[in-house]
């Protein structure tokens, strides 16, 4: 048994028996009216309600908006915040002055200013996009400069003793060896971007996967909403693993 | 070694002066706010976009002011500060129990860990209907999300927090035949101390974000609320205004729990 | 010091490669000051082994620093054949005490890097790093990453990148510093080695006395703060020597001459961060 709990499979397998067992027990408690069937829908409504969504809402064209918005958001990210964060890191004097700044940026709630541009460019997909940029630049830009700021002098000095150009380091030297950690607030930065892109298209009922959970919760088709939440959980999800996966990938050291 | 050392001695020579740094670091902060504030009231008076887009900063000044004085800005200030304060209260109390619950056991972490972990940066918003369904319209559902948007943070925070404590603290506490209690008294709490109030302070950050904008989308009061209100309006000195003081606060709000917590931003 | 170097010159009717002519260099201004090199000559003759040997402290990582050229601001000449050095020379290729390969390049591009930069076509850039690459023995490990291989190996890495850009002189700061006794060892025959085969000038810096005796020709044995230059001691073992030479007597000789000379140094540099620590204890 002391060898059983050790074996990492038998935990895994523990975790989903829990989470197919919750599932079970909701069915059955709400078709034992334990639980009012008008806050939660059954489980197995839930799943059934999966393919309606998928084939009658025109999911496809909805992930391909949001997808749209995403990459855009996500590319203008990194064009904008790692030439800033390389400015910041070759600029001392400016770093020192801002970088204050651009950390309280990451913690404050920007999203909030989406009205501000709903009344710019209206509804529509560039108020996401612009809304979604500013609250994905700041992670990037910090990143940036901490990953050119860590690379080892010893580095710098090969490429001295080598006697590259300005150009030559930064591109053979400085940038290479700050990848990882650039990359990390690319991470960063695409989930913040994701929170928002979805947030506001749920917040302003315009667009993709954010707009089909708020259409059924306003046509107040329960088990729906609960699947198209579901829905974009899962999508979410197999973003952040693909990042993960590219980011292991970029950091093959130990 | 020998290169750390002198490198060390040789620094101490260069160390002076970091009264002109201050100095410069200001008038460089200066500038730039001034370059900012300059170019933006010369758009706004050139008539080159839209007025209402950039309103002057004079207006946006006076707008500041009004809401200052307005006792529906403190009302509405106090509903979300307390659902941001129950928020954190209930999400953090929750996040640290199953946080040490994940962090202690490398069962439970393996059967249960990874839900957490790609579930916490998922958008929370979109649980908002579900929470009005559960809680209603009023600010228990504003409550519930941001607790479940908090708690993913704090619970992520603790585990991993009581993961890295060093394994010889733990070695030497046993050497001394310390007690769990004792144990979890003199060793595991003021090891994970610091990891810890580091997740409650992004966990405030969460909740927030979270509350304020489950208010734009459906409320009848609080900070959230009122932005959309003055928004209806398009009284956009207002707006700004209105933002720039929620900026400000949740800035201070962020500051404080650093500073009471002893971590920094 | 004066007389050290003029004697070596004598001895020897090869014009030097590298001269290290009154060098200084003192960091800081005014009470807090720290002189670091204290007017240092020596001089390295073409395919020779030197070795400067001193005590942590003793300024031997800013005299590397200011004959690669990464310290520009000293008094006194570094002359490469009779040029006053400004910068990194291209005539001095560098290995660092730190790891220093490029952790996202395998080690054949970590080798081919010089070349690459000098524009080298790809075959021939290809070709000559392999062939460097089985000079310091990594024969078969071309494709692997340096996060692949030992702390030994990745030194080697360094060697065989430096050296493939064919420098004149070869500078070395302690590149053994972070290997183990044994790896100390054969690697020093790997070196001693290569450096017979290509007779490669090479300057070595070091503070382990059985890694210069080992390789050097000459060994310039410095004082503690201020680094002045106290003793040129010239090894006369026989070539091509292997790491067995340290259980020579002759070798033994070598040692404790050369120990009796930095003990004393050593000593004052242990004693002078003593006294630093306790100087913090009291004030903290």
């Amino acid at each position: 048994m002391g060898k059983l709990l050790n074996s990492r499979a038998f935990a895994i397998s523990t975790g989903v028996f829990t989470v197919v067992g919750v599932f079970v027990l909701l069915e059955v408690l709400l078709r034992i009216g334990a639980i009012n069937k008008y806050i939660v829908p059954l489980p197995s409504q839930v799943i059934m309600s999966l393919e309606r969504i998928i084939f009658e809402e025109n999911i496809m064209s909805r992930v391909a908006e949001t997808a749209y918005e995403m990459s855009v958001s996500c590319a203008a990210v990194i064009v904008i915040g790692v030439p800033i964060g390389a400015v910041l890191y070759k600029w001392v004097a400016l770093r020192r002055a801002v970088l204050d700044w651009v950390a309280a940026m990451a913690a404050a709630p920007l999203v909030l200013a989406f009205p501000l541009f709903l009344v710019m460019f209206g509804r529509s997909s560039t108020t996401i996009i612009v809304m979604s940029v500013i609250t994905g630049l700041a992670p990037i830009i910090i990143k940036t400069t901490e990953g050119l700021l860590a690379v080892r002098p010893v580095l710098i000095n090969v490429g001295k003793s080598l006697k590259l150009t300005q150009q030559q380091m930064f591109w053979k030297i400085l940038l290479p060896a700050a990848m990882p950690t650039i990359f990390s607030g690319i991470r960063l930065s695409w989930t913040f971007v994701l929170i928002s892109v979805v947030g506001i298209e749920f917040l302003i009922n315009l667009g993709g996967l954010g707009q089909l959970i708020n259409d059924l919760a306003e046509r107040y088709d329960l088990p729906g909403t609960y699947a198209s939440i579901g829905f974009v959980i899962v999508v979410s999800v197999i973003f952040f693993v693909l990042l993960e996966r590219v980011e292991t990938w970029l950091r093959p050291v130990k | 070694m020998a290169a750390s050392g002198e490198i060390r001695t040789a620094t101490m020579g260069f160390r002076a002066k970091p009264n002109s740094m201050a100095r410069q670091t200001n008038i460089i902060r200066i500038a730039i706010v001034l370059i900012i504030a300059v170019s933006w009231e010369a758009l706004s008076r050139s008539g080159l976009v839209f007025k209402d887009v950039v309103p002057s900063l004079f207006s946006i000044g006076a707008a500041i002011g009004k809401l200052l004085t307005l006792p529906a800005f403190y009302a509405n200030l106090q509903v979300t500060a307390w659902e941001i304060f129950l928020s954190l209260a209930i999400g953090s109390s929750l996040g640290i129990f199953v946080g040490i619950l994940l962090g202690s056991n490398r069962f439970m972490s393996f059967a249960y860990e990874h839900y957490v972990y790609y579930l916490a940066p998922t958008p929370r918003i979109i649980f908002f209907p579900v929470m009005i369904m559960w809680f209603g319209v009023g600010i228990a559902s504003k409550i519930a999300l941001g607790a479940l948007s908090c708690f993913f943070t704090v619970a992520l925070s603790t585990a991993g927090g009581m993961r890295e404590i060093d394994k010889v603290l733990i070695r030497v506490g046993k050497s001394f035949r310390a007690t769990p209690m004792q144990m979890g008294l003199k060793i595991y709490l003021p090891a994970m101390r610091v990891p810890v109030l580091n997740g409650i302070r992004l966990g405030f950050g969460t909740a927030t974000v979270t509350c304020l904008l489950a208010e734009t989308k459906l409320s009848n009061q609080g900070l959230g609320y009122m932005i959309m209100q003055i928004y209806s309006r398009f009284d956009m000195p207002s707006l700004y205004g209105l933002l720039i003081i929620v900026f400000v606060v949740a800035g201070i709000g962020n500051l404080i729990l650093g500073k009471v917590t002893g971590t920094s931003a | 010091m004066t007389e050290a170097s003029s004697a070596a010159t004598v001895a020897s009717a090869t014009q030097p490669q590298l001269v290290i002519d009154n060098v200084f260099k003192q960091f800081g201004e005014g009470p807090g000051a720290v002189i670091a090199v204290d007017n240092v000559s020596f001089d390295v003759k073409p395919g020779e082994f030197v070795s400067v040997i001193g005590p942590s402290g003793c300024g031997k990582s800013t005299l590397f620093n200011i004959i690669g050229g990464l310290l520009d601001e000293y008094s006194g000449n570094v002359m490469i054949e009779r040029e006053r050095i400004a910068g990194p020379h291209k005539a001095v290729g560098m290995v660092f005490q730190e790891e220093s390969t490029f952790p996202w390049r395998s080690v054949m591009d970590n080798v081919a890097f010089p070349l690459e930069l000098q524009g080298v076509a790809k075959s021939e850039r290809l070709d000559r790093a392999a062939h460097f690459i089985d000079l310091v023995g990594l024969k078969g490990f071309e494709k692997r990453m340096p996060f692949e291989l030992s702390g030994g190996m990745r030194q080697r890495v360094s060697i065989a990148r430096t050296l493939v850009s064919g420098p004149q002189i070869l500078l070395m700061d302690e590149p053994f510093a972070a290997l183990d006794e044994q790896t100390r060892l054969l690697l020093g025959d790997k070196i001693t080695q290569i450096q017979q085969e290509l007779h490669q000038t090479t300057l070595l810096i070091t503070h382990n006395l059985t890694e210069a005796v080992q390789l050097s020709d000459r060994i310039v044995v410095m004082t503690y703060r201020p680094g002045k230059v106290k003793r040129v001691v010239n090894i006369d073992l026989p070539r091509p020597r292997t790491s067995d030479v340290v259980s020579s007597d002759a070798f033994g000789h070598y040692v404790a001459e050369i120990w009796a000379d930095l003990r004393e140094e050593a000593s004052r540099g242990m004693q002078d961060s003593e006294n630093m620590q306790r100087g913090r204890a009291r004030r903290g």
